[in-house]
């Protein structure tokens, strides 16, 4: 892909990961036995928060979480213009860490909780991302997205237990149950982004749209140079994902992070190794 | 381009309970589940007065439950609506004239729709919701203040300061 395609299509990208969360939510309401909101729900919020008044706690807050919209916008533009997978999640975890800065920034105590929970998600999910990365590398050969896009391998089939592994930590990245700690809504009420408001907490939503397409193009690379299985694998993890969220609880944080330290990365490990032996 | 058409669409709600009996509260609740289900309009229960749009009260205002209501008030932005929901909230139903309940959310802060009823039913929530985003949609975004509130709104607005003369106001001097 062009880097003028991959620009246009970061530019749309919250267009997509709008969709992606009006979607969500209707297939979430459906499951819970309800109609739903329309599917151009999400834009109307964005819109009415656009005619909000905004109010500024103090101005780095407010500018901590415009960077973090930036910080995950330019991961996935790094992602979908076929750059390195490592600088991608790199400037991920980047962007969480301004969420992070403006979460611990304010006097709030829910921001405060909401912030060191969302560094535990940090310390959950990213080693498997990075592991992610590097198991594609050992059966891709490179850590470029666009090279393992036209791979003739296709991942999944070396990495089930890793992509498994991928699998139930998506609640995690995105935030939503039973790994929902850090921003548990009827807890602590929005965690990291309860002060935002308006506009700013415009930006903050945005960013959570944004992180959807780059958590899903994450799923989709487990295809490898199959795209219409990359396609299969990322609608049957949208539904799997939705469903988990449905029917499991909050779990508390170390839950979670024993969770993805004891289960899911030995999980991964154990693919890697696995890997390395059948290779060598 | 003109987003007030949009406000109608997506209200975000805050719902405080000022001392209810929690009779409405359960019925808001019946508003966000599968029979009833408010969020085919949008409609979210948010829990964060930063991020809302229509002030749910119920409950006939106790004593120590003013302040806080007052604390959730100007802590929402521009535009806004206050429903009072069920008899208590609109006149202090039962609890009318009691030592420790001030009559009603609209002796505290300004009140745009009256949702009668002990406890409301859902229906009518519903219905109290609808004529909400009507006037959401109609309302300007000046910062309104109570009756009893005299402080002047002057442009830059700081609303801690704002909330502070208010309150000072309220308790009768100075706090703190």
């Amino acid at each position: 892909m062009s880097y003028w395609t991959a620009f246009i299509l970061t530019l749309f990208s919250p267009v997509i990961g709008g969709f992606i969360y009006g979607l969500e939510r209707i297939v979430r309401a459906r499951m819970q036995g309800r109609v739903g909101p329309p599917l151009l729900q999400p834009f109307y919020d964005f819109f009415k928060l656009m005619d909000k008044r905004s109010i500024i706690i103090h101005s780095f807050h407010a500018f901590m979480g415009i960077m973090y919209l930036f910080g995950t916008w330019f991961a996935l533009f790094v992602l979908l213009s076929g750059g390195d997978l490592l600088i991608a999640i790199f400037f991920h975890v980047l962007s969480l860490a301004f969420l992070v800065v403006g979460g611990f920034s304010v006097r709030s105590p829910y921001s405060v909780i909401g912030a060191m929970r969302e560094l535990l998600h940090m310390v959950a999910y990213e080693p498997l991302y990075v592991l992610s990365a590097a198991a594609l590398y050992l059966v891709t050969g490179t850590f470029q997205v666009s090279g393992i896009l036209h791979s003739d391998h296709i991942p999944l089939v070396y990495l089930p237990l890793l992509f498994t592994a991928v699998l139930f930590s998506l609640p995690a990245i995105l935030k939503k149950s039973p790994f929902d700690t850090a921003e548990a809504h009827q807890e602590i009420i929005g965690g990291p982004e309860i002060e935002y408001s308006g506009k700013f907490y415009e930006a903050i939503y945005t960013a959570k749209w944004i992180e959807y397409v780059y958590a899903f193009f994450f799923i989709f690379l487990f295809a490898g140079g199959n795209h219409i299985l990359g396609a299969l694998l990322t609608v049957l993890a949208f539904f799997f994902f939705n469903l988990l969220d449905n029917v499991t609880a909050r779990v508390n944080f170390r839950q979670m992070v024993a969770f993805h330290w004891y289960i899911l990365i030995p999980l991964a490990v154990t693919n890697l190794m696995l890997i390395a032996l059948w290779r060598s | 381009m003109d987003f007030k058409s949009f406000r109608k669409k997506s209200p975000w709600i805050l719902h405080y309970n000022t001392g209810s009996c929690n009779g409405c509260d359960i019925e808001i609740l019946a508003c966000l589940s599968p029979k009833y289900d408010v969020e085919r309009f949008g409609a979210l229960n948010r829990g964060n007065p930063k991020q809302s749009d229509i002030l749910l009260v119920t409950g006939p205002v106790t004593k120590r439950a003013k302040e806080r209501l007052l604390r959730l008030y100007f802590e929402m932005p521009e535009p806004k609506v206050v429903v009072a929901v069920g008899a208590c909230a609109c006149s202090g139903g039962v609890f009318r004239h009691m030592y420790n309940v001030e009559n009603g959310v609209d002796k505290v802060i300004p009140v745009d729709v009256y949702v009668p009823g002990c406890a409301a039913r859902p229906e009518a929530i519903i219905d109290g919701l609808i004529k909400a985003l009507e006037i959401l949609k109609s309302k300007g975004k000046d910062i309104e203040l109570p009756r009893w509130c005299k402080a002047d709104v002057k442009p830059p607005v700081n609303r801690a300061k704002l909330l502070n003369s208010c309150l000072e106001e309220f308790h009768g001097c100075r706090r703190g």
